[in-house]
Formats: structure tokens, sequence, C-alpha cells
């Protein structure tokens, strides 16, 4: 198994010499749960498979190894998720979205999402989806998408006006008909974590905020891989036998590290997500893939997307008023309500797609995944780019990926992803399941109902180290109020419980600058009010 | 029904308003959707809490408004002026003798200590505050409460150095426990009974006991002083997240006296419908369905706050004030309402009702638009309460000097 230094290694292993002044604002120790460095310098840690990227592609192939026994180390610059597996719709593919456009990637998607509804089902709510045909999009598209459902296997019927509405009345009444598909609604975070937790019961391990420096080469290889703990400054020297870049749309930054290049486009897709939820069912639009097709049902929320613009930066981009107005108009002709909701956030996240020569619009480019095997391509023998790829694939490009891995090693040990549930399969959480819970404990978050009990569960596990970490796992701060109260009191209660150290307000206006981010594209209405409601408590009465 | 003055928002402005013109004889009318924002936001009276008035040591607030004034004509303190200030204050003070009343220390600012553990530049405090100035003084004892959430007694020990405890109460219900629970109960003997000897197993050598402004709504000096008594130490507020017990104790004082004094109050409905002719007001419509009534006066107040109260509406283009659709300022398109940072002075905190001095709305030109409204509170241009921490003192002397000029016209 993996060993480093004298007694083998703490894979949350905390430093004590960390400088304070150096830290993002969001960061929040949770320092009880730290021990004392025995080290000085960097540490040396030697693992079979280091794994890069905490998305969902990382978080599946660190299971599916771990499933085989193959030991393996998945490292990541933030927290799980902090890429496009936690920035985007959440919708669960049935692959019609790209019947027409991309057979092979619809083929995919159907098949996995068939898989997952097994694997998965406490990620997943079925709810079934709608493609929309609007008088000025014609019967001639649908037809093509109906012909092309059948050719790829995925599971279409034709409704008419008057059964959509009778299923769907906020649909607008001028509708031709709609196409019933098996979509659905996934929970990233939950699908991912569940993963993640997944491997560690087989052995697999992680390491949180740890991002690469540099790779150091040696003749046909990756050597050793220079890590650096990007909260608490500790570093470290990682030796291992293969190396799997899964950073998405930092693949080609990773790469770069190793002299070498891999063709992405970088593509942001920005959303909107309303404070009630508007459809029982996933809505799309029946037409090309373009703006505004897609309104996806997600716990009490709907989440309006998306945009498709070309980006240079992986780091720097924001939604602008222009995608706003796009969004709204857009998804506004398909449910009219839309015009007047009132909206809770805005938010972008960037497809990773790979390219093999430029080309026109982001959506011509498949949304398939690529797997490459550097040995073959550039004569780097242990290091392999899997990358591109949609969510509900993450499992498909993980057991691909892990296949490739265990061919270059010579072993045979077959997949079991598609067969064995994930951990927490039977578990519910459900706004009904919270429903019944009300009352018997605390109430941190009144818009979400979420529980004092309940993050004090996640905090019991440990291994978080900031804020965001705990809105990751749990529904803090996605309600209406988007944490202007319940961040408050998680403050309060990580410091009661001796979790916290260093100053609160400084986590606390770090966190009203993140929330900022993504209020202020959709200001007017009554967002406003509760702009106003928050402004009025931390600069008027508190005075922050 | 006919009155001298229709007062339309229930606000401090509105109430402020009420009380000038009622006391200067006048048959009085106001109304409120709801209860106005003083159970939100206020605890103290903020006048001014800008840098040169942010204290301890500073300039008398006297002193810090001219020179405000003098740098913003166009402030709704520039329209009412330092003297009509005061006079609203010491007539907002009327309304708390003793024991609760509201002071400052010197005529200057005091810094406060807040819940979450910062100081406030403040101006006017209530009694059961007063001794929170001395926090970093004294050594003090921070109390909080199992199942009170929003107040968190160790997390604010540590920003102000001294020392925290929760206490867990006795036969606590299953759910939560809110403010305003704790209010009522602290207005029990035996609840307080309970806390004092609570609080005495805590105290080591303490001299002052915090606790979250929840020390009753209707007798909070009583309340503190059989704490007092019961525990052996002084004892004051501290102001926390809305609801405001604070802001509910000076409502109801509004409420009681004015009612006494003839006012009618309509509480619980929005004025649906205005009718003008020319350039005058000559009556509102309020619906509760299914019955509409209709009611006129002389003169009419606009008080109906910003956002929050409904005074201003934002549609994705522009603001609007709805129920005269009086111009307002506009801060320019949406994009450039709010700045990039949640901390930055936003534009559109700035924009509102312009108004001439004598607070008639007026149009982009300067004329006045109606003769027998005027407007009061925080919906008026040219201010950022939030920011220059003048929330209330522009509420009261506005309220004040709107109702003034309505006599007078």
């Amino acid at each position: 198994m993996t060993k480093g230094g004298d007694g083998g290694f703490e894979i949350y292993f905390l430093s004590n010499q960390r400088a304070k002044n150096s830290f993002s604002e969001l960061s929040l120790f949770l320092d009880k749960q730290r021990k004392t460095s025995l080290f000085k310098g960097s540490m040396k840690l030697q693992t079979e498979i280091l794994i890069i990227g905490g998305g969902a592609t990382g978080a599946g192939i660190l299971r599916d190894l771990s499933l085989r026994g193959i030991p393996s180390l998945l490292i990541e610059k933030g927290d799980f998720l902090s890429g496009a597996s936690g920035r985007n719709h959440g919708l669960f593919h049935s692959g019609g979205r790209y019947v027409v456009s991309d057979p092979e990637a619809a083929r995919e998607c159907i098949a996995e999402n068939r898989i997952l509804r097994k694997i998965a089902p406490h990620c997943i709510e079925e709810t079934d989806g709608f493609f929309v045909s609007l008088p000025e999009d014609g019967p001639d598209f649908r037809d093509r998408f109906i012909q092309a459902c059948k050719d790829a296997n995925v599971p279409a019927h034709l409704l008419s006006r008057d059964e959509a509405l009778f299923l769907e009345p906020g649909l607008t009444p001028t509708l031709l008909s709609a196409v019933k598909v098996p979509d659905g609604a996934i929970d990233p975070f939950e699908l991912v974590l569940s993963n993640a937790k997944d491997a560690e019961t087989y052995g697999g391990k992680f390491l949180l905020h740890t991002g690469v420096t540099s790779l150091l080469m040696e003749e046909n290889k990756v050597k050793t891989v220079l890590a650096k703990d990007l909260l608490h400054g500790e570093e470290y020297q990682i030796e291992a036998s293969h190396i799997i870049n899964a950073t998405g749309a930092w693949a080609d930054e990773l790469l770069k590290l190793a002299g070498l290049r891999v063709a992405m486009a970088l593509s942001k897709g920005s959303m909107l997500i309303t404070n009630q939820r508007l459809t029982h069912r996933v809505i799309n639009r029946c037409r090309p893939p373009s703006d505004g097709d897609i309104i996806v049902p997600n716990h009490t929320v709907s989440i309006l997307g998306t945009t498709s613009v070309r980006l240079e930066d992986a780091e720097n981009f924001e939604v602008t008023p222009q995608e706003v107005s796009r969004l709204i108009r857009e998804t506004s002709r398909m449910i009219p309500a839309i015009e007047e909701a009132r909206f809770i956030r805005a938010y972008a996240g960037i497809r990773p797609l790979f390219q093999s020569e430029e080309k026109g619009d982001d959506r011509a480019i498949s949304r398939g995944f690529v797997l490459i095997d550097h040995g073959k391509k550039d004569g780097i023998k242990n290091l392999i780019t899997i990358t591109g790829g949609k969510l509900v694939t993450y499992r498909l490009m993980a057991e691909k990926t892990s296949d490739l891995l265990c061919q270059k090693m010579g072993i045979h040990a077959p997949c079991s992803t598609h067969l064995k549930p994930l951990s927490g399969a039977g578990k519910f959480s459900g706004l009904k399941d919270r429903l019944k819970t009300l009352g018997k404990s605390e109430t941190l978050c009144d818009c979400e109902l979420v529980r004092k009990e309940e993050v004090e569960e996640v905090l019991k596990e440990g291994k978080l180290k900031n804020l965001q970490d705990i809105l990751h796992r749990t529904r803090l701060a996605k309600g209406t109020c988007q944490g202007g109260f319940c961040v408050y009191r998680l403050l309060g209660i990580l410091n009661e419980s001796g979790l916290a150290e260093g100053d609160s307000n400084n986590i606390l206006k770090g966190f009203l600058e993140e929330r900022w981010k993504g209020i202020r594209p959709i200001l007017w209405g009554s967002a406003v009010k509760e702009e106003e409601l928050m402004e009025g408590i931390y600069k008027g009465i508190f005075n922050l | 029904m006919h009155y001298d003055l229709i007062i339309i928002g229930m606000g401090l402005s509105g109430l402020m308003a009420a009380k000038t013109a009622v006391e200067a004889g006048k048959k009085v009318l106001i109304i409120g959707k709801g209860l106005g924002c003083l159970t939100l936001f206020s605890n103290t009276i903020d006048v001014l809490g800008i840098p040169l008035l942010a204290g301890p040591e500073t300039t008398r607030l006297r002193d810090g408004l001219s020179q405000w004034i003098y740098d913003h004509p166009e402030h709704p303190y520039g329209k009412v002026g330092v003297e009509k200030i005061e006079e609203a204050l010491s007539s907002f003070n009327s309304l708390f003798p003793p024991p609760y009343t509201f002071q400052s220390r010197n005529e200057t600012n005091s810094l406060i200590p807040t819940g979450v553990g910062t100081f406030r530049p403040t101006h006017l405090i209530p009694s059961t505050m007063m001794r929170g100035i001395a926090l970093k003084e004294k050594k003090t004892l921070l109390i909080g409460f199992k199942g009170y959430k929003d107040f968190y007694s160790q997390r604010l020990a540590d920003s102000f150095e001294c020392r925290g405890a929760t206490l867990s109460l006795p036969e606590s219900p299953p759910t939560e426990i809110t403010a305003t629970a704790l209010a009522r109960w602290m207005e029990q003997p035996s609840f307080r009974e309970f806390i004092g000897t609570e609080v005495k197993k805590q105290i080591r050598d303490e001299e002052l006991i915090g606790f979250p402004a929840v020390l009753g709504v209707n007798d909070p000096m009583g309340v503190r002083k059989d704490l007092e008594k019961k525990i052996g130490a002084s004892v004051f507020e501290i102001p926390i997240l809305p609801p405001s017990i604070p802001g509910m104790r000076i409502f109801n004082r509004f409420k009681d006296r004015l009612i006494r004094r003839g006012v009618t109050f309509l509480i619980g409905h929005p004025v649906s419908k205005v009718t003008l002719n020319e350039k005058r007001c000559e009556g509102i419509e309020i619906a509760h369905p299914p019955v509409t009534t209709s009611y006129s006066a002389d003169h009419y107040i606009l008080a109906t706050g910003r956002f929050m109260g409904g005074g201003l509406k934002a549609d994705r283009e522009r603001i609007l004030e709805p129920i005269f659709n009086l111009p307002v300022s506009q801060p320019g398109s949406q994009e450039d309402w709010f700045g990039r940072s949640f901390f930055d002075k936003h534009p559109i905190h700035r924009m509102g009702i312009l108004t001439d001095s004598s607070l008639h709305p007026i149009d982009e030109r300067g004329k006045p638009i109606l003769e027998n409204v005027w407007v009061a509170g925080t919906i008026l241009a040219g201010h950022d309460c939030m920011d220059e921490k003048s929330r209330e003192g522009i509420e009261i002397a506005t309220g004040y000097w709107s109702a003034k000029k309505a006599m007078e016209g």
C-alpha cells in the first residue's frame, strides 16, 4: 500500500508551520482535528497511481481503481467538484440533447444513464424530460430528433400539446408538441462525495487543497510530482508508477509542466437559479443545441441554462448581464413565468472540450471524452490524460482509464463499478425527509431546512479545511437568502465547538464577497429586497 | 372618511410624522401594509456614523452634522437643517421618559458592541444598551442560550476578549428558541429567577453581564433591574440579527401613545389606488377584499421606505415608486446599480425621490409635482443610510419635518 517516510503517512497530514497571513479569507482551520507535523521540509509520498483532479472523473477513477485493489492517491487543488463537476446544471442526460449532433455521445449517455440509476439512486431524481417544440422550431427537427433517438437507443415518446400541458401546466400554451425522454436531475455533490467515500473504504486516499507545482521528468517518464498544500503550505514529493491527469479544463495547464500540450477549448456555460421549482420535469428545447435551451428542476429550485462562450483562461470568468438577459429571454419562451420569476443566483462553469483542430461553434465539438496515453503519443510512458466528456459519463470515463492502466501495468483486474452500488445508495435526502425532521433540532438554514445535527455530522467526519468545504457537503447557503443567515450561525457553531480559529469576521466578509459574485447579476425585483436586508444586517446593525 | 393628514407607511418616519401632526391637534390616519422596518434593523438611534463621528473620543454630533450638511447640501439632512434635526430628536426622546430612555454620551457618538463582535458608532442609546460601551474597560461575561441560534456568546467573547457562557434552558421545547420567545419568557419572574441562578454559577469576577437584546418587550428596565439584583452585576443588551426586540419596543411605544392621542392606525393592507387631480392628491383607496375603502385628506405624507418596505420597486430596467409613480433618480442601467464588491458603496442606495427643501416631490426640472404630498424617510434620494449609519436619524428628522411642512402648507 501507499507508504512514505518511516511509518507510512497520514493522509490528512497537517502542519503547524503555516504562514497565517497567506491564507485566503475563506480559510477556516478546523484545528482540533489536525496533527502536528513530524517532518521538516517536504514530505515524500509513494503510491502506485496518482490521480490529479477531484472532479467526477478523478473521484470515479479513484473508486474504480480502489475496487480493483490498485493503491491510488488523488490530489485536488481545491475541494472535490471545484471545477465543472460542481458548476453545471445537474441535468441527468438521457442522451437526447446529443442524439442529432453527436450520436456517439448520446449512446454513451443513455447507457450510463441506465447504470447510474442502479448504482447511484440516491443522487438521482427520476423526473423524465421533455423536448418542447415551439411554433418557430417547426416539426422537422422534432421528426429528425425522434428518429435519432430511435437510432441511439434513447426511449422517446411524442406527446401532443394537450398531453404535455396536462403534465407540465407551466409550459407555454403555444407549444406544438413535446417528446418525452428519460432525462432526470442529478446531484453532482452527492455523486462525487459518495465515490470518494466509497473509494476510501476500499483503501483509496485523497489530499484536498493540494495543487501540483511541478513535474520532475526523468528520461521517458514523470519521476516525481511536486505538490503543495495550498492552505497550510505543506510540500509533498510524490512518486507514482503511473499518473493520471484528470484535471478537466486544466488538463493543458498540467501537461505544460511536462512540456506537453493538449488542444482544449474552454467553453463557459452560465446558469441561473430560480427561488422555486418551476417544473416537475427537465424541459429542453427541441432544436439544434443553442443558448437557454434547458430548465432542470433541482431539489427545491430550478436551474436555467446555458450559454456557450469561448474562454482563454480557466480561472477568471463571470456571468455577464448579456448572458442573464439571453437566458431569461430564451427559457421564458418555453416557461413564460420565468419572465417574472425571482432568481437567487447566477453562476458559470467551464466545459473542458477536447479539440482535434480549431472549429467554429463550441457546440460542434464532441461532448465525448478523450483518453490519451502519453506513452504512445509523446513518449512519456507513465502519464495518461482523460478529459472532455459529461458528468453522466464519468463512470465510463473512469472505467476506460482504469482499463488502460491495467493494460499498461500488465495486470488483469476487471471493472466492477457498473455493478456495485455506491455507498449511501439506500439513503434518502429529499425535501420530504427534511420535513419529517423539522422541529426535532435547531434549523440552521431556514430556506433549505438544514438542521444543526446534520452539520455536526459533516464536521464529525472531519477532513474539512475551510468554509466552502462545509457548504459543499450540506445544503447550507443554497436557498433563497444564499447563506445570509446560516453562515453567521455556522461560524458561531464552529467557534463554540472549538473548530475554528482566526478571525471569524474575516471569514464572514470573505463569504459575503463570494456570495456577492453570484447575486450581483440577478439583482432586481424581490432579490433587491433580500439584498437590502443583508446589507442592513451586515453593514448596518453589525458595521462589518 | 376625511382626515387632516394621511400618512402612508408605518416605519419610524411615518410614526414620527403622525406624532408631530397629532400633537399639533390634527386628525391623522396612518396606513401600513406591514409593521415597517423598525422591527428589523433598529435598536439604537443612528444619526450619523461617518468616520469623523466614529468615536469614542470625537466631535460633538452637532458639529459633525453641520460639516456634513455643508459638504452634502442635497442630503435629506441638508433639507431639514441641524436645528430641526435636534428638535426632531428631542421630540422622539419625549416618548421615552425614564426608566427606558434614549441618550447620548456627551452629545457625541458612542461605540456599542454588536452581535458579530464589532463596534458600531451610534448616537442615542437605549438604557439597556448603555453599559455595553464600557465592555472594553470592564471584565465582561456574555450569555447565550442553548437552542437560540442567533447569538454565539463564545464567538463574541473571542472578538471582545472577554468570557462567554451558554445556558441550557429549563424544559426547553423540542424546537428552536426565537428572540421573541426569549423576550416573552424574560418577562416572567420565574424565568428570571432561573437565569439569575444560572448566570451566578457561571460568573467569576466579571462586573458586566452581556445578553442578546431580548430582555423583554414591555418593561426592559424592570427585567434588567431584576436580573441585576439576582446576579449581583450590571447587565446590558447587545443588538442582534432581526427581528429586533428593541425595534418592537419603539414601535409599540409609538402605537400606544398615538392611538391614545387619537391617531387612526390601519395595518395590513396596502394602498391600492390614489386619485390625483391636477397637482393635488384627492384621495386614496385601500383594497381589503372583497371591500375597497376610500379615504381622503388635506395633506398626504409618503413614508413607504425603500425596497424592503415596498416604497421602491426595481424591474430589470428601472426603479419605480409604485403608489404615486413619482420620478425616481436613476443610477443608470441595472448593471450600474451595484458595485463589484459587497462592501462597495452601491450607487442604487443613493437614488430615491427628489424633493425640494420642504420635502415636496419634484420633477426632473425641479418643479413640485403634487402640492399636498410630502415625502419622508429612507425613500428620499441623496443618502446611503447603511453606509452613513444614519437610518433612524433620517427617519426621525424627515418624518418630523415633513409633518411640520404639511401643517404649514
